[in-house]
């Protein structure tokens, strides 16, 4: 191999193209944004918008919360796809139990006579 | 020697599928799922049976709810900043998100405090009807998990002092820590809704 | 066998003088880890040895399967003739929820955990579970459990002499062993109605849930993580498959439960109203979450004795299992569809008609994935050379059983049948034959299987053929006519019956059947004993057998397998015996790295002990005894100390040079 005899040219730095870096701007974006969705959350309840638009509204924007901060804050998106479908199956089984039974139990089955609380 | 010494210093065959702390706290965080899923449903199914039996929004801040869940949501943020400085190897920049996160964590607790404290005086606890119930037990499990996690924390801050804890080996400790925290934020989200928001749509 | 030449029958040399003692070192507290002691007491009582742990598991659970056996043969002897005065009417409330909850979370399911800690390692081939301290401390947190909840008795002998009396909370209440039933309805169990053994049954089986739980997750870890290379998911022992399936449901089933008992405690200690009808609670939501939670748990009971069938049959029809993967996989639907049919035990109580017609019909889906299992276990044996040893004759018992307890089971899932057949002993039949024909017999099976490579003894002479005959013929002859005494209109839990009603002679027969049962589980006991006393040496393999923990020695060594195996196929001991060249079992090189080994602690026994403070702490608060909140507070310290020095010991661990430091 010859020797070199020459200084060589300043280089720029490579980009910080890590992962960590890219993922910090993600959480910072992510950040603003649930912060964003809580305070539209606030407003809307007080705005006169139909009920039920509301209602549908709040849950759709808390279930994206939730995904978001599974997604990305815990990292779910970069793991294996084993732990999303363990987790998965966990959120599957609690929110059909509690939804049968949300519906099982009814009013009618109640005996208000013997509340003496309300 | 560090605690995840034990797995790694195994056999190196031994290529886990999945961390063998961060899969723990996986599946610890799937039970405590159903452990929520419970309470917020009892409070829900007694919420469905009796609306008339109390009136939450005469009683609920909502803008000091809002004001805490957005303290949360924030404290989750550098907890994913202090996970990801750990990462890096970065210890004073992890140091500093973690007592973001403890302060935080605190000032949420407060909140709730002053919250409760504020319903007691106006008449709601424990043994009023089935609201105080379940508002209680729901909100307050979830506040012990809160305390835990504060107290997690500021034992993995002071243990950073020691020079013990070393990029490669406690990335994950921290970012188990991390799962836990930003769990009881997720809790904390579906809780602001289902509980606190709810009460203010009439369906 | 030749794939390691350090893995001989020889027992360890006697020529300790060639070989390095090897000492115990201090833990990052500067605390000497108990690792090599002399003592024998403290190596057991320290140990994070999974095969050890799973003695202890199997050792207390017979125990306890012997005091809940005497509850049964206590209530059996009430029942023989009407209007009987042998107990009061309190005395067999308690004593048929004694049974019960000793049976199932003090008897079975560790009967199970013995057998998930001694064979899931070994099965896979690792050398111990993902995390063996957190595996102590599910075994004495079970045994603080186990105290908490039968602490009751002690109190109760102390108010029959007249020393002791409630006060508080549960003043003037008189039961002081739990009495609600294994499944503490509300409102019977609200401090109106019942004493302070409710609150030791709440208390304990808090703590019997974070044993489970802990122990559940430690499995999952080791499971999925901890396979030696090559052992891939669908190679592996059905037996480590349903255990892993079991493990997700009791993660998923026991918060239920938690919740559901957590409420009550704070309805009886607090006032709270989620039970209280007053307040506006509804004792529903009481029945609906304990089945939530119930229903699962008797997958959870059941699974493991089919895993463990599923090992028996082909070993002794020299057959692979028929259907690996269907039965694997309908293990895992029974364990999906098992939380969808808890309302099942509620078709009485008037949930209208669409739930009941959907609970009905789950609970029949759920019947298929069962058969499918029964008919691909017939298929295993079917032209395979059969060999009736011991294990093998109780597996076909369990076919047999488990059957007609489906049969009565099928029949409850009709509802309208049902209606007649709730809270009748047609139930406590249809149960039975579930639980001793078939889970009982199938760990039978097991530790006739078993034990031979736990503790390198061979079973003597034919007993075990008259604990089959006497264990059968015992429950059949109990348990059968209780079909028909429940069509008669015989109610369950019920201390007595007048004459006249056509129940007496089944009665009489059925307490019969039960002493005949119980001689027969004397029986095993003593064959037990026999075995592990005075067995002939049992040999590496003696049943020729198919998986992998065959392959180590008769105990196996405390390292299990002193080079990690490399699996080529399913049924890897038969495939390396009798299979090609290709499908041999071969070694990984450690590169002289040793053996390591996780060190011995004191710490999951410290933060286990503080359960029972705080379990008898709170329940003796509402006894009246004072400062016991206090002693409860004392409780969550010790536990809370514990931990901290768990963590702050560092894990530790030793190695270890076959030849050089060890045999």
């Amino acid at each position: 191999m010859s020797e070199a005899n020459y200084d060589p040219l300043p280089v720029s730095p490579e980009p910080q193209h890590d992962a960590e870096t890219d993922k910090y701007h993600t959480f910072v974006n992510l950040a603003l944004g649930l912060a964003a969705i809580t305070g539209i959350e606030l407003v809307l309840v007080y705005l006169p918008f139909n009920q039920i638009f509301i209602l549908s509204t709040l849950l759709a924007l808390s279930l994206f919360k939730f995904i978001a901060v599974i997604a990305w804050f815990m990292h779910l998106i970069y793991d294996k796809l084993l732990l999303t479908l363990a987790f998965g199956t966990g959120m599957a089984i609690a929110t059909g139990t509690f939804v049968a039974l949300g519906f099982i139990m009814s009013r009618s089955n109640v005996d208000m006579e013997a509340i003496t609380a309300f | 020697m560090s605690d995840t010494a034990t797995a790694q210093h195994e056999d190196s065959h031994a290529s886990l599928v999945v961390d063998n702390k961060k899969l723990l706290m996986w599946l610890f965080l799937g039970s405590d799922c159903m452990f929520f899923g419970t309470l917020i449903s009892t409070h829900l199914i007694y919420r469905k049976l009796y609306p008339e039996s109390f009136e939450p929004t005469a009683l609920f801040s909502l803008e000091l709810t809002s004001f805490s869940t957005f303290i949360l949501l924030m404290s989750s943020f550098l907890m994913a900043l202090a996970v990801s400085a750990m990462h890096k190897g970065e210890l004073k920049s992890f140091r500093r998100n973690v007592i973001g996160v403890i302060f935080f964590g605190l000032i949420f607790l407060a909140c709730q405090v002053y919250e409760f404290a504020h319903f007691v005086h106006e008449d709601l606890t424990l043994s009023t009807n089935t609201f105080g119930s379940t508002f209680y037990l729901m909100t307050g499990t979830h506040g012990v998990h809160v305390a835990i996690g504060i107290f997690w924390l500021i034992c993995m801050y002071f243990y950073s002092h020691t020079g013990k804890m070393d990029a490669h080996e406690s990335a994950v400790d921290v970012e188990v820590a991390g799962l836990y925290w930003h769990f009881v934020d997720i809790v904390w989200i579906v809780i602001f809704t289902a509980v606190y928001l709810l009460e203010y749509v009439d369906f | 066998m030749s794939h390691t030449d350090t893995e001989t029958s020889v027992p360890p040399s006697t020529h300790t003088s060639e070989m390095e003692v090897l000492k115990p070192e201090r833990s990052q507290l500067g605390l000497l880890r108990p690792d090599h002691n002399k003592s024998v007491i403290i190596d057991w009582l320290t140990t994070v040895d999974h095969k050890k742990i799973g003695i202890m598991y199997g050792a207390i659970a017979l125990f306890f399967l012997i005091i809940g056996g005497v509850e049964a043969l206590i209530i059996r002897t009430q029942l023989a003739i009407p209007e009987n005065d042998l107990i009061s009417a309190q005395r067999y409330n308690q004593l048929f929820t004694m049974h019960g909850t000793t049976m199932i979370f003090l008897a079975v399911m560790p009967l199970n955990s013995a057998f998930f800690n001694y064979l899931i390692p070994l099965q896979i081939g690792a050398r111990d579970v993902a995390f063996p301290r957190i595996n102590a401390l599910s075994l004495w947190t079970f045994v603080a459990g186990a105290l908490v909840i039968n602490f009751g008795w002690l109190l109760q002998a102390l108010e029959m002499m007249g020393l002791f009396a409630t006060s508080g909370p549960t003043a003037g209440m008189t039961d002081m062993v739990p009495s609600v039933g294994w499944f503490g309805y509300a409102p019977l169990t609200s401090t109106d109605f019942s004493g302070v053994g409710t609150d030791f049954w709440i208390m304990g089986l808090q703590i019997l849930g974070v044993a489970s739980l802990s122990s559940s997750m430690n499995f999952i870890v080791t499971i999925i993580n901890m396979r030696a290379p090559g052992m891939k998911m669908m190679r592996m022992p059905v037996f480590t498959w349903m255990s892993l399936v079991v493990a997700f449901l009791i993660i998923f089933a026991f918060p239920a439960i938690t919740i559901a008992l957590a409420q009550l405690m704070f309805d009886r200690t607090f006032g709270t109203n989620f039970f209280n009808v007053a307040g506006g609670g509804q004792p529903i939501l009481w029945q609906h979450l304990f089945w939530i939670f119930g229903h699962p748990e008797v997958y959870i009971l059941v699974l493991p004795a089919m895993g463990i069938i599923s090992e028996v049959l082909p070993a002794f029809s020299k057959k692979p299992l028929f259907g690996y993967a269907i039965v694997v996989f309908s293990g895992a639907v029974i364990g999906f569809l098992g939380f969808a049919v808890w309302s099942h035990h509620m078709f009485t109580t008037g949930l209208g008609k669409i739930a009941t017609a959907a609970f009905s019909l789950l609970t029949m889906a759920i019947a298929v994935p069962t058969g499918v299992k029964i008919f691909n276990w017939v298929g295993t044996l079917w032209g395979g050379r059969i060999k009736f040893t011991a294990p093998m004759i109780f597996s076909l018992g369990f076919v047999w059983m488990f059957m007609m307890g489906g049969f009565s089971g099928i029949m409850h899932a009709a509802a309208p049948a049902d209606a007649q057949q709730q809270d009748s002993y047609f139930v406590i039949a249809h149960f039975h034959y579930v639980i001793m024909g078939g889970i009982f017999l199938a760990l039978v099976s097991g530790i006739y299987y078993w034990v031979p490579k736990m503790f390198g003894k061979m079973w003597k002479g034919n007993l075990s053929t008259w604990v089959a005959i006497l264990v059968v013929v015992g429950l059949n002859i109990t348990f059968f006519p209780m079909h028909f005494l429940g069509l008669l209109g015989m109610p369950r839990r019920t201390h007595t019956y007048l004459e006249g009603f056509g129940w007496e002679s089944y009665n009489m027969v059925c307490t019969i059947g039960s002493y005949i049962l119980a001689f027969g589980i004397l029986l095993l006991l003593v064959d037990l004993v026999r075995c592990i006393r005075s067995g002939e040496p049992a040999g590496d393999d003696p049943w020729d057998a198919r998986t992998l923990e065959w392959a180590t020695t008769s105990p196996p060594r405390v390292y299990n397998f002193a080079k990690t195996p490399v699996i080529p196929a399913r049924d890897a001991l038969w495939a390396h015996k009798y299979g090609p060249e290709n499908q041999k079992i071969t070694e990984e090189d450690d590169h002289g790295h040793g053996i390591h080994m996780p060190s011995n602690s004191w710490m999951p026994l410290i933060a286990s002990i503080g359960f029972v403070p705080l379990g008898l702490g709170v329940s003796l608060m509402q006894a009246g005894i004072p400062f016991m909140g206090y002693f409860a507070i004392f409780g969550l310290f010790l536990i809370a100390l514990g931990t901290a020095l768990w963590a702050l010991e560092g894990p530790g661990g030793y190695h270890l040079f076959p030849g050089k430091n060890i045999a």
